[in-house]
């Protein structure tokens, strides 16, 4: 096929008028929730009660439910903590990084997104706390002055891990809300049910779509996406740190901080194509959200993929280039120890299938692309497992070697970590516009004034 | 103003009907309450001071203080506290008990025969902690692991609390004075039938007159006394060779060359406190002396782990073994053997059981160049001709110089023999006996199987158990009568020539028990209602005085010499002995000519390095030690080779059924590394049925093979059939197995340098050879600056060739720092809890393994990579040198276990002392137990090993109020003082007077993944193995 890759794919297809766009965003908000809905927000509200109610359990039991034990002092927390986190990422670097550099393609995804940050950081965001043995301390972690005369120990990479994921929690949320604002003016104007009216109408700041708002909302929305996008890098910068300061081997590594951010990009496309997929479909989305949209998050799949999959190669090759022989142990036993096939499955996941978006067709296929990208989470989820449990099981000492046999109770809360963020999901997209009206008008096809009155330059 | 109006008004208001302006009649017709009304500028009430009484009790300072009050009770009716009651100072102070002060006693250990001198530790009069006495000239200061422990069997839940008697099959409580006087009737009225006393070996001269005593009263009793794991087969061969007396003590110290025979004689028997003692004095790399030692057995045993040449051998064919040794020696000219011994050859018997001529030509040498300085030691389980063949290997080699002509071995009471319980069971079988009493005894667990104890029972009218916890034996009987602990009790002990031991109580009793002595005491007297207390203390004080004391030719009073004795725990008497040995060298014409036959398997029955014969099954700490050598917890396993194994098809945790002609057991099989071909090795003491909460239903009952008759001896079977049974029971172990197979694993230690050995040839040519000159100059760079330590600074030193890794500093730490129990299912998920643990490593192949042992705990590393981890400062560092562990800070995050290199850290996944069999452990008798000094852990902290901060704490604490400065030697930790052969070494790193520094600075001495930077505080002796100089 023939493409001619120098004209810019139209960001929305068909030729919508600006009140159509408003007309389809708004539409599931206007609407009441059909039986499908209500299926949907039954089975992840199942799993989020499931999730729960093994929680309740373990916080009067004790966290000896899980399979956690002694060489292996983390298990599945720490690996949900760096999963979801890892997910939190593709919003922001969608809304702030891509929106810094210009890319239009974005206002489509970006308010979506941005929404599933929130979610994620927030499922993340439970875990570090439930991991602890004495939950109802974790606030020792938090440096205030009290008046046990205690102070945190800022040489720990969790006390930074601390101030990284609630900055980053704060920023997109902030973040946006300030996005949000323009939206929630215009479903105020729109909208004839009273009580939505005055819901929208504290929400929207009285924004009344001057010239002036128009102003400052665009240098505050620059401002914070500068402000944001460090953040992107930072975030999982820290979540790195946790094993890269330690002196395990398999976690004592410099590469680790952009192998993290890597795939932590690489997760959170993943997971926003999953979502926008069913989204697209369910809202009739499919014009503002095109098969471009996907196309172009595939590419950035593979791309972090092949960084990933370097990140692999390298690990090995300084292990081996290291000359330590623990080190080395470490990655011999990742690949060929009792967890080898969790090493496996996160390869073949994280580099082997990604590389069928080199084909066009396959980027382009809906189907296709949504077994990659589930596959992807998968191997995701599974890198995590296997830096957390196989540089653990195994580690200096011979003599103290074990296994680590995750529980109903680890597995029963990784779900309801699911059931969480997708129950959040459902919620949102009966709540808020799920894309961006205001970013979306913008870009519509003669929205913007231009040399020949918007006709397209053929 | 309106003043200026009045007046106006008030002016022409007599007759002037002035045109004023008026606003109303009153005003206009000058009403005078309303001209008092407009003369007020206020409403009525409003500027006059108020009326306190009319207004409202309440007020806003009450209202206040009642809403104050009212949220205070809200808030506090609601939580859960508990009146916990009083805490009452004493009004008085007893002389001897100031609070927060640790009393010592010193007292006699009844755990078994050996009964050594203890020192008890109390605290506000309850016992916590139990170590050797130091003035006990045998033991010195060391007791065993179950020694240790045995502090939990006092303050045990399921101690039984009052006497209890039979009532239609139910067992109800019963008085004291109503079960003595039902029982002293049942034994006056007993008959021409016989009452059989069954007890463990007697070891008190008091209490052994009173057995004498109770046989004058009731003529119808009779003595049993039996232990299931004893010398009687020893000592028979002693016998025949030379006539009188036992099998002497062995001057372990004084041997060059050790050899043992299937014997275990470092890990188990009563005497092994003494014997690794003396053998660990030479292997001492200050005075840089080493014997050797030589092990031929058919399991890695504890002695084996620790031989510089081990040959495998089934235990049936040991006999051939030695004969074959002595027909080598003979043709060899070595020894003159009046008496041809028959068929044997040393050649063709190694061939046949594929044994290292090599090894076996060093011990042929080695055993001609040290006449007189080697030793030929045979298990207690071995057939009676290995030991007569042993004795006469010793005597032809002039090695029975190595015999203890100064000390000899007392029996007070000597055991039964067999035949002797033989008698017994046919008594029963015939109806003769009309009492049993089991006094302290367990003999339907106990007794071998082919007596068919338990079922006799039932021919028996009464049977009374005077026992702690039901056992076995007490539950299809009469009476259950509760008897004190032993440190509830008064007793003596004579085990040696030269010193008698006492034991005094140390708490008053916990439940309504009584000491066993006081109650046959009170059967003897016949009068339930004369019972005393104090009854036996004085038995035992009379005894003393009428036959111990005259003996003693001391200048003291009775009185003065008997509270030294209690204060000392042992009575020294002048009392030489000098034993000589005359061999009886026709014993040999009696030994058969050609070795026995052998087929099948052979099967070892031997006593638990934990349980012991299963005494300590209700001893969740002993439960919980892992196996010396498996490192298997909570369970026994029948112990095969990897060759037997494949031959059966058998891996770990498969079921096989043993078949010794008619007994048999299924039992779960263990593939051992270093185990001889087609032999079993099982051991005794699991599989109780009654024993407590803890022990009931662990493990498999091996007593169900014991059987006097089929065996060669009492412990030791052969032809044994053994089949594969479907079915799978997981054996648990602390530490994982060690995979042999791939390269990748293979000497992993070695390769990391956690284990660093070298050889005696090496090291006496070399000293320095393992000290590399280029690592030493190298100070690895720190990116901070390192804290000075120039002052007091604590470190420990670990001396690998005289660890022998029995485990008893583990219980010592157990008991010493409140470790609680947590059950085989949380150790099979790696949750044990022990602070120290002693790590066990293989090398070589699966059939000829080395073995490594490594203590390993808290290295109290200068740069602790857990400190730096942790998020909210609960592990920091204190300016001794220590790495701290701050409970009440820690959250909980596990970060410091993770970057732990040697994963000593240990976390409280559950409140264990909750979770363990139902919140056992939580049994309010148990917080007695509890050390005060040390902090009880909750669920969800990290814990580890402290090097006894208590201990030091109070050293400083003492240091202060004498005003002396604080030296290293005055602090030990409990691990130091449980070691037997003094492998630990605990002080002042920085102070160069103390013994301590040599051996923190010995050539020998390397640290545990040096490399790290981590700078460890725990030196570790490099282990030599002595084998011989040709070989690198």
């Amino acid at each position: 096929m023939k493409v001619d890759y120098t004209t810019e794919a139209p960001v929305i297809q068909e030729r919508l008028s600006l009140a159509q766009i408003q007309e389809l965003v708004a539409k599931p908000l206007d609407t009441k929730p059909d039986k499908k809905f209500f299926i949907a927000l039954t089975i992840s509200g199942s799993l989020l009660l499931f999730g729960a109610v093994l929680l309740a359990i373990t916080f009067y039991k004790g966290i000896g439910l899980w399979g956690n034990n002694e060489p292996v002092g983390w298990g599945f927390p720490i690996i949900n903590f760096v999963f979801w986190v890892g997910i939190g990422h593709a919003g922001t670097l969608i809304s702030a990084i891509l929106f810094l550099l210009r890319q239009k393609w974005r206002t489509g995804i970006a308010r979506f997104a941005e929404a599933m940050t929130i979610f994620a950081v927030m499922c993340a965001g439970i875990f570090p706390i439930i991991h602890l043995g004495r939950p109802w301390l974790a606030g020792y972690l938090v440096p205030y002055p009290n008046q046990h005369g205690m102070w945190v120990n800022f040489t720990s990479p969790l006390v930074w891990d601390v101030f990284a994921v609630s900055t980053y929690f704060t920023v997109s949320l902030i973040f946006w809300y300030t996005g949000l604002i323009p939206d929630f003016a215009t479903l105020r104007d729109r909208t004839a049910s009273k009580i939505k009216k005055s819901i929208y109408s504290i929400f929207s700041l009285g924004w009344r779509h001057s010239n002036r708002h128009w102003q400052h909302y665009e240098k505050a929305y620059v401002l914070l996406a500068g402000f944001a996008t460090p953040l992107v890098l930072s975030v999982h910068t820290i979540v790195s740190f946790d094993f890269a300061v330690a002196i395990l081997p398999g976690w004592h590594s410099t590469i680790f901080p952009p192998y993290f951010v890597a795939g932590a990009i690489f997760s959170g496309f993943a997971m926003v194509v999953t979502v926008l997929i069913f989204v697209r479909k369910i809202f009739d989305l499919q014009s503002i959200i095109t098969l471009n949209h996907l196309e172009k998050m595939n590419k950035v799949i593979i791309a972090t993929s092949l960084m990933v999959g370097y990140s692999y190669a390298m690990e090995f090759f300084i292990a081996w280039y290291s000359g330590v022989p623990e080190e080395q142990f470490v990655f011999i036993n990742r690949a060929f120890g009792p967890y080898a096939w969790a090493y496996w499955t996160m390869v073949s996941c994280n580099v082997l299938f990604p590389q069928l978006f080199w084909f066009r067709k396959i980027r382009r296929s809906v189907p296709a692309m949504l077994a990659i990208v589930i596959l992807v989470n998968v191997g995701m989820w599974f890198e995590r497992f296997v830096i957390v449990v196989t540089s653990l099981h195994r580690d200096f000492l011979p003599s103290s070697w074990g296994m680590f046999i995750p529980t109903i109770y680890d597995i029963g809360i990784l779900l309801g970590s699911f059931g969480l963020f997708f129950t959040l999901v459902i919620l949102f997209t009966k709540s808020l516009p799920v894309i961006s009206i205001s970013e979306i008008k913008a870009v519509a096809e003669g929205a913007q004034p231009s040399y020949h009155g918007g006709v397209n330059h053929e | 103003m309106p003043d200026i109006r009045d007046d106006e008004i008030t002016k022409g208001a007599a007759n002037n009907p002035d045109p004023n302006y008026w606003r109303s009649f009153e005003e206009l017709h000058r009403d005078q309450s309303f001209i008092n009304e407009i003369n007020k500028e206020f409403k009525e009430g409003a500027s006059e001071s108020p009326d306190i009484s009319g207004i409202s009790a309440f007020s806003r300072r009450k209202f206040l203080a009642l809403l104050g009050a009212s949220a205070a009770f809200a808030g506090t009716a609601c939580t859960n506290y508990r009146d916990k009651g009083e805490i009452i100072p004493y009004n008085k102070k007893p002389a001897e008990i100031t609070i927060g002060k640790a009393n010592y006693y010193a007292s006699t250990c009844n755990g078994c025969s050996f009964a050594c001198g203890v020192l008890i530790k109390t605290r506000e009069g309850r016992p916590v902690k139990i170590d050797g006495n130091p003035d006990h000239p045998v033991s010195q200061g060391k007791i065993c692991a179950q020694g240790q422990a045995s502090i939990m069997g006092l303050y045990d839940p399921d101690r039984l609390k009052s006497p209890k008697s039979n009532n239609n099959n139910r067992f109800v409580d019963i008085s004291w004075h109503d079960a003595d006087a039902e029982i002293i009737n049942e034994l006056n009225n007993v008959g021409s039938k016989e009452i059989a006393l069954i007890t463990g070996n007697i070891v008190s001269p008091a209490e052994n007159k009173l057995i004498h005593d109770f046989i004058n009263k009731y003529p119808a009793a009779k003595v049993y006394s039996f232990e299931q794991f004893n010398e009687s087969v020893r000592n028979n061969a002693w016998k025949k060779c030379y006539g009188t007396g036992e099998f002497p003590l062995i001057k372990w110290n004084q041997a060059e060359v050790v050899v043992s025979l299937d014997s275990d004689f470092l890990g188990m028997g009563a005497n092994k406190i003494e014997n690794t003692r003396l053998f660990a004095e030479r292997r001492d790399v200050i005075n840089k002396k080493f014997n050797r030692l030589y092990v031929v057995e058919s399991n890695l045993s504890l002695t084996g782990m620790n031989a510089d040449y081990r040959l495998k051998l089934r235990p049936d064919a040991q006999y051939a073994f030695v004969m074959a040794i002595l027909n080598e020696l003979r043709k060899r000219n070595a020894i003159d053997v009046s008496r041809d011994t028959g068929n044997f050859s040393l050649e063709n018997f190694a061939g046949e059981y594929n044994l290292s001529k090599k090894d076996l030509n060093y011990l042929m040498d080695d055993l001609m160049n040290n006449r007189g300085r080697a030793i030929v030691y045979a298990g207690d389980q071995l057939p009676v001709n290995v030991h007569i063949a042993v004795n006469a290997l010793n005597e032809y080699l002039g090695n029975s110089k190595l015999y203890n002509p100064d000390a000899e071995k007392i029996n007070i009471l000597p055991l039964s023999t067999y035949d002797e319980l033989k008698n017994l069971a046919e008594k029963m079988k015939a109806g003769q006996v009309g009492m049993v009493i089991h006094y302290d005894a367990n003999p339907v667990y106990n007794f071998p199987v082919n007596f068919n104890y338990e079922e006799l029972l039932n021919n028996v009218d009464i049977i009374v158990s005077l026992t702690q916890v039901e056992n076995e034996s007490s539950i299809n009987g009469n009476y259950i009568l509760p008897v004190h602990h032993y440190l509830e009790s008064w007793g003596d002990a004579k085990t040696r020539n030269g010193f008698y031991s006492l034991r005094q109580p140390v708490i008053s009793p916990l439940y309504d028990t009584r000491q066993k002595e006081a109650i046959l005491l009170n059967w003897i007297n016949g009068e339930p209602s004369s019972f005393k207390e104090t009854v036996y203390h004085e038995y035992l004080m009379d005894y003393w005085k009428t036959e111990v004391y005259p003996g003693l030719n001391s200048k003291l009073s009775f009185k003065t010499l008997w509270y030294g004795a209690l204060h000392d725990g042992v009575v020294l008497k002048n009392e030489k002995v000098s034993l000589s040995f005359t061999f009886n060298s026709s014993v040999l014409a009696d030994l058969p000519s050609s070795a026995i036959n052998i087929s099948g398997f052979a099967v070892h029955i031997k006593e638990s390095y934990a349980l012991k014969d299963g005494r300590y099954a209700n001893n969740g700490w002993l439960q919980e030690l892992p196996h010396p050598v498996s490192k298997v917890t909570w369970d026994n396993y029948a112990a095969v080779s990897s060759t037997t194994a494949k031959k059966l098809g058998l891996e770990t945790n498969d079921l096989v059924e043993i078949k010794i002609s008619d007994n048999s057991l299924t039992i779960p099989v263990l593939v051992q590394p270093g185990a001889a071909d087609n032999s079993i090795t099982i051991e005794t003491g699991y599989g109780r049925t009654k024993a407590g909460t803890v022990g009931e239903r662990v493990g498999f009952n091996a007593n169900k093979l014991s059987n006097i008759s089929t065996g060669l001896s009492p412990w030791l079977f052969t032809s044994a059939e053994v089949n594969k049974v479907p079915g799978n029971y997981k054996l648990v172990l602390a530490q994982t197995f060690y995979d042999f197979t791939q390269s990748l694993k293979q000497d992993l230690p070695k390769k990391r340098g956690i284990i660093k050995e070298g050889t005696v040839a090496e090291y006496l040519s070399n000293p320095g050879f393992m000290i590399h000159e280029e690592e030493k100059s190298k100070e690895l760079p720190s990116v901070n600056p390192p804290f000075p330590y120039n002052k007091l600074k604590w470190g420990m030193s670990i001396d690998l060739n005289k660890c022998l890794s029995c485990g008893d500093c583990v219980v010592a730490c157990l008991v010493e720092n409140n470790i609680p129990v947590v059950g085989k299912d949380q150790v099979n998920v790696g949750r044990e809890m022990h602070w120290l643990r002693i790590d066990r490593y293989y090398s070589g192949t699966m059939e000829d393994p080395a073995v490594s042992n490594q203590p390993m705990l808290c290295q109290q590393c200068d740069q602790a990579p857990c400190e730096n981890v942790c998020p909210v400062l609960a592990t920091t560092h204190s300016p001794d040198g220590l790495n701290q562990m701050i409970y009440n800070r820690c959250v909980g995050t596990r970060y410091c276990s993770n970057n732990c290199p040697y994963k000593v850290r240990r976390f409280n996944f559950f409140n264990f002392r909750d979770d363990f069999r139902d919140g056992y452990q939580e049994s309010p008798v148990f917080a007695l137990l509890q050390n005060p000094e040390v902090t009880v852990r909750s669920r969800g902290v990290m814990e580890k090993c402290t090097f006894c901060i208590q201990r030091i704490a109070e050293a400083k604490a003492d240091a202060v109020r004498e005003g002396k400065e604080l030296k290293g030697s005055d602090v030990t930790t409990a691990c130091k003082d449980a070691c037997s052969t003094n492998a630990i070494k605990f002080g002042d790193i920085n102070n160069k007077e103390e013994e301590f520094y040599k051996y923190r600075n010995h050539e020998l001495g390397y640290y545990v993944l040096e490399e790290l930077n981590i700078k460890p505080n725990v030196t570790y002796i490099a282990k030599l193995r002595n084998t011989h100089s040709e070989e690198a």
